[in-house]
């Protein structure tokens, strides 16, 4: 209702295009502004559908600047000074074609910020609800997802979403209590060698994790520069590592995304499935294994019976953890959780690091083992 | 940039005083991209980024020579200040991890400054313990330009011209001028 209305005023009134202070009488065609509106030319917007965008999207953003309009509005409007901050009010009211004055309000403030408007719609839109971005533009405005790339505010979204610290888009980003963002890297950086306080208002910090939202809303934005950040860092990794069992890992490790739910479910019985396996015996299990364990604790390397060398641990660990996705960061909790329940329970019955251990926790780790094992073969699906 | 005439530096190229602590850092610095640590290639990746970025009104910043973490820099003085009319260079090095460890800065024209010793040292918060990973090259340099025009009497470098600008005021601002004519034009 609302949205005809509006998308339909403009057409109708004569259009005022130069004129920068726009009357209360209800000029319609003052709904956008001049520069939005050959903003929108350029990018080959229907206006139609860029009213649509903008009034069927209600969004935070949107909130705040009815509170400012309700604001403005005394002033400006003569009759409209009775306008309340109710939502639901001053959007019947806007339905109603007897009252001008409100169309008239939201006119002084478009003007302020139709040159950001895009921005904030489509920022506040994909900050909102990162998946169904995907869904709503291509159904409801697909001239929108087309001019995406070429947004007129790409700039001031690039300097938004960029990292303080390395001024890069941030990649990985999380957020700090106070509600900056930084890549997760550059913040651990930061906390380890600047103290544990946010760079830019020096807040304490906690914990660090992604912030998925953000994330994902900066993939969708700037899927190239993520890209090729990826890539640099793959390369990195590439460099660091020489050793070719750390290079054969750090393939599993991309492969493993994809079915790293499969991994989780074997971290316990891993670690003391492990007990059994020589040296050399399986390439699989190295690698699952030391994926496992270079996200564990440090103790493990020490006590471990050093069927993976220590070097790799340290390498694994290093490539392993610069690729972890927004995903993968549940999925790296999750193991460590795992991991540690496993073996703390490993721990406690190896007290005794020595070789030759006593004939009860040498019975229990048989029984661990063939318990884990029956249950990995039946996960494969075989007959027990 | 490195072709800035030496005469416009007090003090002669190599013997003069120029900040002993940033003398022993510059000789340490790698240069760019010498070799491959991921830490070096990030921080000169940040550092080109903020040479493209730069874009401060009255100042410059530029690296001096091919070493990209050893930085020149103007700054004009600020108008209504006795520094008025001034040209100051400062040297800026970046340690390698720069962007976690505050850059080095220092005045290579003198200047008559309750925070600036007579070595070019410069007394500012946010260039040692206050540093922030977030800060960049143009908001130090700002910060520079504003202690410049408002001096901090009470964390002086210098006692006596912190001393001279709580008493005597008028003397402290002739004396700057007067020294901003000699050394800084």
């Amino acid at each position: 209702m609302a949205s005809r209305d509006a998308v339909e005023s403009p057409r109708s009134a004569p259009r005022r295009s130069g004129a920068p202070v726009v009357p209360k009488d209800g000029g319609a065609a003052s709904l956008l502004s001049p520069r939005f509106r050959s903003a929108a030319e350029l990018a080959g917007w229907d206006e139609e559908s860029v009213f649509a965008a903008l009034i069927v999207e209600d969004t935070p953003v949107r909130e705040s600047r009815r509170k400012r309009r309700s604001s403005t509005s005394v002033g400006s409007g003569g009759g409209g000074g009775s306008t309340g901050s109710n939502t639901r009010k001053r959007r019947s009211r806007r339905q109603a074609p007897m009252i001008p004055p409100v169309t008239l309000s939201l006119d002084d403030d478009d003007k302020l910020d139709t040159a950001t408007d895009v921005k904030k719609d489509a920022k506040g839109k994909e900050d909102e609800k990162p998946v169904v971005v995907g869904d709503k533009e291509a159904s409801g405005s697909g001239e929108k997802r087309d001019a995406m790339g070429k947004l007129p505010c790409m700039d001031r979204l690039r300097e938004e979403l960029s990292c303080a610290i390395c001024l890069e888009i941030c990649f990985e980003p999380s957020t700090t209590p106070c509600g900056h963002s930084f890549c997760m890297k550059c913040l651990k950086h930061a906390a380890a060698k600047c103290g544990k306080r946010c760079p830019k208002c020096r807040q304490l910090i906690r914990s660090c994790t992604v912030n998925t939202v953000l994330w994902n809303t900066i993939q969708l934005l700037f899927p190239n520069e993520v890209e090729a950040r990826r890539t640099s860092i793959a390369s990195c990794n590439d460099d660091v590592s020489q050793s070719p069992s750390s290079s054969s890992f750090s393939q599993g490790g991309m492969r493993t995304r994809n079915n790293r739910g499969a991994l989780i479910t074997e971290g316990r019985t891993r670690s003391s499935y492990r007990n059994f396996v020589t040296a050399g015996s399986t390439t699989n299990s190295s690698n699952n294994g030391g994926f496992i364990r270079a996200h564990g604790s440090t103790r493990d390397s020490n006590s471990r019976r050093g069927f993976v060398p220590a070097s790799q641990l340290i390498t694994n660990r290093s490539s392993a953890r610069s690729e972890q996705s927004d995903d993968a960061a549940l999925a790296y909790r999750l193991q460590q959780q795992e991991f540690m329940n496993a073996f703390q329970s490993d721990e406690t019955q190896q007290r005794p690091p020595s070789p030759p251990r006593n004939t009860v926790s040498t019975a229990r780790d048989n029984l661990r083992a063939m318990a884990s094992r029956a249950i990995r073969l039946r996960s494969r699906g075989w007959p027990i | 940039m490195s072709s800035f005439p030496n005469s416009r530096f007090p003090y002669p190229a190599g013997a003069g005083p120029p900040a002993g602590g940033g003398g022993a850092a510059r000789s340490s610095v790698r240069p760019w991209g010498s070799s491959g640590g991921t830490s070096v290639s990030s921080s000169g990746k940040r550092i080109q980024k903020e040479l493209l970025d730069l874009n401060a009104s009255d100042c410059s910043a530029g690296p001096k020579g091919d070493n990209l973490y050893h930085w020149l820099s103007t700054i004009i003085g600020p108008e209504g200040s006795p520094y008025e009319g001034g040209i100051f260079f400062l040297d800026i090095v970046f340690p390698p991890d720069y962007p976690f460890k505050p850059p080095m800065v220092t005045f290579k024209t003198r200047i008559y400054h309750c925070n600036v010793d007579s070595t070019g040292k410069v007394h500012l918060d946010i260039l040692r313990d206050g540093w922030s990973p977030a800060f960049t090259i143009s908001k130090v340099l700002l910060a520079i330009k504003d202690i410049i025009s408002n001096p901090d009497p009470y964390a002086p470098l210098v006692m006596s011209i912190a001393h001279q600008y709580l008493t005597d005021r008028a003397k402290h601002d002739e004396i700057a001028a007067e020294w901003t004519m000699r050394f800084a034009r």
